[in-house]
């Protein structure tokens, strides 16, 4: 294939990208957005592949099917439910899954070029819609690259150690690698680095600053201080799903832990405890209801055990050991300490 | 259209860029829960289960008891059908007490190729053990 050939494909390519390229895509576009419901038949969707369950709406005629695609039909909603789809992606896969499933799809014949086009010009096809989970899956893929210069001087400025102008390199060896700086607590979804940016939906969310600046603030986990939230009702958690006024029933029992070494002994309080929870949560599969047949460590907490099936996960973390660790012991050793 | 490729094309390639440089560890909220168990094995992103939103509006206990999630991350069988069907988030998820499962999207908001786990241990935004 001489230059000019490729030229001419490519020009052919870039002309089609519009239509032609896109209805080559029917296969991805469906896998991407139809198969959740056309993959398996769910909701009253014809499965694809299901050749009689699309005999009769083939019948009915492309310009019907396009129409229901693009519209939205009974539980199907416009699109498929992402509008973010072109008018022509959507009708690729229509005609993917018609030519799937016993009919003849329109797209067949773009479908047929579609390999050619792909060898001379690779670009419009990476536009769409395939490339979309492809770029990040590489980036999560790819364990920790040197840490950016861009970001850098704002967090840098954050962090005072950090102050000097270090080597991209030497941020592997940074102090408190994993410690999240102030600046980086409680980021809207779009940073947070496990919701994908360029999904429509997580644009709607919404960021946990916006609900937790009128919360009672505390230093760990979310940064909120869930009990005084719910004390001083600046939050009312429904305890039963459908029904806004039903209280809980509250247990007001504290018990005392005595634990070993200098530490102060641990006071459970089943009252806070109570407020969120049902007895069956903890009882008797985490925590034997009886007195001392629950042996507790901190070293079972953080392995994510007893205690640590919540905190450390969504209770507040073990880095707030006062609030379990909180009353003085009675006796004070004496000897080694002084 | 063909600006409008050529603008989808550099936005994507400037966003693995900077997936690239920036490269978080976590910055997930604390008490984030990643749900990949089949997402993307069918076609969908994985879902992304904020605990700290559901919390300031349910106690812990209307979804680890009535709803009947077990508290493990990865140890919950939910498909998509169950939850047209009513169960799990679908007991809520129904278009009455909360939006309906129609709105893909703002569940399956993940990025693509994490996997099933929970963002909590403490401030470390390490992985939770279970």
């Amino acid at each position: 294939m001489n230059r000019r050939t490729i030229g001419l494909i490519a020009a052919g390519a870039l002309g089609l990208a519009g239509g032609g390229a896109a209805l080559a895509d029917g296969k991805t576009v469906f896998e991407t957005n139809c198969v959740a419901c056309h993959g398996s038949g769910v909701a009253g969707a014809p499965k694809m592949g299901d050749a009689a369950a699309w005999a009769p709406r083939i019948k009915a005629g492309q310009a019907a099917l396009y129409e229901s695609a693009l519209k939205g039909k009974k539980g199907m909603p416009a699109k498929g439910g992402n509008p973010a789809i072109s008018d022509a992606d959507v009708k690729a896969a229509v005609d993917y899954m018609v030519a799937q499933s016993g009919g003849k799809g329109g797209g067949d014949k773009a479908a047929e070029k579609a390999p050619e086009k792909a060898a001379g010009k690779p670009a419009p096809k990476e536009a769409a819609v395939p490339a979309k989970p492809a770029a990040p899956e590489k980036a999560a893929e790819t364990p920790k690259p040197a840490p950016a210069p861009a970001p850098a001087p704002t967090q840098v400025a954050a962090a005072k150690p950090a102050a000097a102008p270090i080597s991209p390199a030497a941020e592997v060896n940074a102090f408190n690698r994993l410690l999240k700086p102030a600046g980086k607590r409680n980021l809207p979804p779009t940073q947070d680095g496990i919701h994908d940016p360029a999904n429509d939906g997580t644009q709607l969310l919404q960021p946990p600053m916006e609900a937790f600046k009128i919360l009672p603030r505390s230093p760990g986990g979310n940064g909120v201080n869930w009990v005084q939230a719910l004390e001083s009702n600046k939050i009312a958690p429904r305890y039963d799903k459908a029904d806004p006024n039903a209280a809980p029933v509250v247990m007001d029992l504290n018990i005392v832990r005595e634990v070993k070494g200098s530490m102060p002994d641990v006071v459970y309080p089943h009252k806070q405890h109570t407020e969120w929870l049902d007895c069956s949560n903890c009882h008797p599969a985490i925590f034997v209801p009886q007195k001392g047949a629950n042996q507790i460590s901190m070293a079972a907490i953080l392995l994510g055990q007893k205690c640590g099936v919540c905190h450390g996960k969504v209770a507040f973390p073990v880095s707030e050991c006062r609030l379990c660790h909180s009353k003085k012991k009675d006796t004070i050793t004496t000897g080694a300490a002084k | 259209m063909k600006p409008c490729r050529g603008a989808v094309a550099g936005a994507i390639v400037l966003l693995a860029v900077l997936q690239f440089l920036a490269s978080p560890p976590a910055r997930a909220e604390y008490g984030d829960v990643l749900i990949n168990k089949r997402s993307e094995k069918e076609g969908m992103r994985p879902v992304v289960f904020p605990h700290w939103f559901h919390r300031i509006r349910f106690r812990c206990k209307v979804c680890h008891n009535e709803l009947g999630f077990k508290m493990r991350a990865g140890g919950n069988d939910v498909l998509m059908v169950d939850i047209i069907e009513g169960k799990f988030c679908g007991m809520c998820h129904n278009g009455q007490i909360a939006w309906s499962p129609e709105n893909c999207d703002l569940c399956h908001s993940g990025k693509p190729g994490l996997q099933t786990k929970i963002f909590g241990s403490h401030q470390t935004g390490g992985p939770g053990r279970w």
